[in-house]
């Protein structure tokens, strides 16, 4: 890896914005994901590259320590922050083709749940290893999730759930899911959910942590 | 011997081989238990207390208390609340976005707020209802439990990293108003104080005692200071954080089903009570039959130890109504 992906992979890991954030304490001053990563992009390096070798390393090494329990989630949002305030540069080449994202994954908290930060964690783990996202926010039911499949055609779904009250709403969307979109991989996740509730209500994926779900989707276009 | 004199006896060491106690957190499962609407649980104190004292007689629990949401204290602060018919209410908008509302934030007058001063009456009801035999948990949110619901989680979650002054001003207004309320509740008979600070499980041990902490402390030791007892509530697994909580002086430490209670016992220490921890979804899926030997197992290895048993954090809604009764029963 060159000097400078390794930097970008090095400020997304510890969550060092740009010049102007004083996080993490010990690199106060220095450059942050956004300005090494146009830096980057001036001197001619690939964005492929700089997405690929940069920006998504870092996020799988904090994705992995994260599942270890080495660093909480105030470490995660920071590291998410510096990977979207770095990927803004590379936008235009998305729009242009000459970045390819990895696929489509659209994800949403279940009806009846208001909460979000394990979905957002999801979220910003998954776009920051490559993938396109679309966010369909809490309380989402059954239909909007068929219908942002139908907008995104070969997107693959994970449902996040908090409360066990809610958890079993997963069941109704993931046939409503299936029956609409059978070859729609539906990864499940959240606080009570477990392995035999994703065998139970015939998921196909579930993970603990983000980095799994992560590492399921990257499975699924290796 | 009444309910409150054989939690005084647990608080002070006592019939640790015989007496067990029994309080689960009972809200929304309290509230259908009285074909009553969470919608109606939430926003009238008289419905929240009547529903507390069928579910704890029918149950036979040893404490009630008024625990119903996280936000009052928000809502008292000047966001708009809203009351769905079966679900938690929900808070409608994030009132404090810069260090500029954070420190034009105004601390409420609690009795003026409505919810706020529902709880207070809720505090005076229950009093009046259970005449002083009963333990009553009051309710109040953790400083960065309430910074949070006031910022948004992830948001404050960052601003700890970005900004401390944001944080910092943000959690010290919380704190006020959290002592005041605990105040309030204590004075119109709250016998406990619970301080729900759940987000607490989500953040590194380093960030803990920089931001929270001492501010918890603050509260617990001012709770002591008006004639309370506290019981903190930090829902998940907060296994690296009991380094530093055993410092907090609190009374009662819940614990979730994540957290192992033996160590939580070997780091926290004797004197406190632990409170928990069955996993509330074995509680709803398991059979009765099932209760009976996790609970049975509990008991046996907390025999001898400060402990009430419960489960690792709210009972929900659709648990069988045989499945709490099968817990209540093998802790007799």
């Amino acid at each position: 890896m060159s000097e400078i992906l390794e930097k970008i992979a090095y400020c997304v890991e510890f969550g060092k914005i740009n010049q102007q954030s004083p996080y993490p304490p010990d690199m106060k001053g220095q450059l942050g994901a956004d300005e090494l990563t146009k830096e980057a992009l001036d001197t001619g390096l690939a964005p492929e590259d700089i997405l690929k070798k940069g920006l998504v390393i870092g996020m799988e090494r904090i994705g992995i320590k994260f599942r270890e329990n080495k660093v909480f989630v105030p470490q995660v949002l920071m590291s998410a922050k510096a990977m979207s305030t770095a990927i803004e540069h590379l936008k235009p080449f998305f729009q242009s083709g000459d970045v390819k994202r990895s696929g489509i994954f659209i994800i949403g908290t279940v009806a009846g749940d208001l909460h979000d930060i394990g979905k957002n964690l999801v979220s910003m783990m998954v776009e920051g290893n490559g993938w396109e996202v679309v966010d369909l926010g809490t309380d989402v039911s059954a239909d909007k999730f068929v219908n942002a499949i139908k907008d995104n055609p070969g997107s693959h779904v994970g449902l996040s759930a908090l409360l066990t009250t809610t958890m079993i709403n997963m069941e109704h969307i993931l046939k409503e899911v299936k029956a609409a979109s059978p070859e729609t991989r539906v990864l499940i996740g959240g606080a009570p959910v477990s392995e035999d509730f994703k065998n139970k209500i015939g998921a196909d994926f579930y993970s603990p942590d983000p980095q799994g779900a992560v590492e399921y989707l990257n499975s699924l276009v290796a | 011997m009444t309910k409150k004199q054989k939690f005084d006896r647990l608080l002070n060491g006592m019939d640790l081989e015989t007496a067990k106690l029994f309080r689960p957190i009972l809200m929304h499962f309290a509230a259908r238990f009285s074909q009553k609407t969470y919608r109606e649980f939430a926003s009238d104190y008289r419905v929240l207390v009547e529903c507390n004292i069928k579910a704890m007689e029918y149950f036979d629990t040893d404490l009630v208390g008024l625990i119903s949401d996280p936000y009052r204290e928000t809502s008292a602060f000047g966001a708009k609340v809203s009351f769905p018919d079966e679900a938690v209410p929900k808070c409608e908008e994030i009132i404090v976005k810069s260090l500029e509302d954070a420190k034009a934030l105004k601390n409420p007058d609690l009795y003026k707020e409505e919810r706020t001063r529902d709880r207070i009456e809720g505090a005076k009801y229950f009093a009046k209802r259970l005449k002083g035999d009963i333990p009553v948990i009051g309710w109040i949110e953790g400083p960065l439990a309430e910074a949070c619901d006031l910022a948004g989680v992830g948001e404050m979650l960052m601003q700890m990293m970005i900004d401390p002054d944001f944080a910092n001003i943000l959690m010290d207004k919380c704190v006020v108003t959290a002592k005041e309320f605990a105040r309030l509740q204590i004075l119109e008979g709250c016998d406990i104080i619970g301080m729900g600070d759940a987000i607490c499980s989500q953040i590194d041990i380093g960030t803990y005692d920089a931001f929270v902490k001492e501010r918890q402390k603050e509260i617990i030791d001012y709770v002591h200071e008006c004639g309370g007892k506290v019981k903190l509530h930090i829902c998940g697994d907060i296994s690296h954080l009991l380094a530093s909580i055993k410092d907090l002086g609190m009374d009662i430490l819940d614990l979730d089903w994540q957290v192992d209670m033996d160590i939580a016992h070997d780091v926290i220490g004797p004197d406190v009570i632990r409170c928990g921890n069955i996993d509330p979804v074995l509680i709803q899926n398991s059979s009765s039959e099932q209760l009976e030997i996790m609970t049975g197992e509990t008991i046996k290895k907390e025999m001898g130890r400060k402990h009430i048993i419960s489960g690792g954090c709210e009972i929900t809604v659709n648990t069988p109504i045989e499945n709490l009764m099968a817990i209540r029963k093998s802790s007799n």
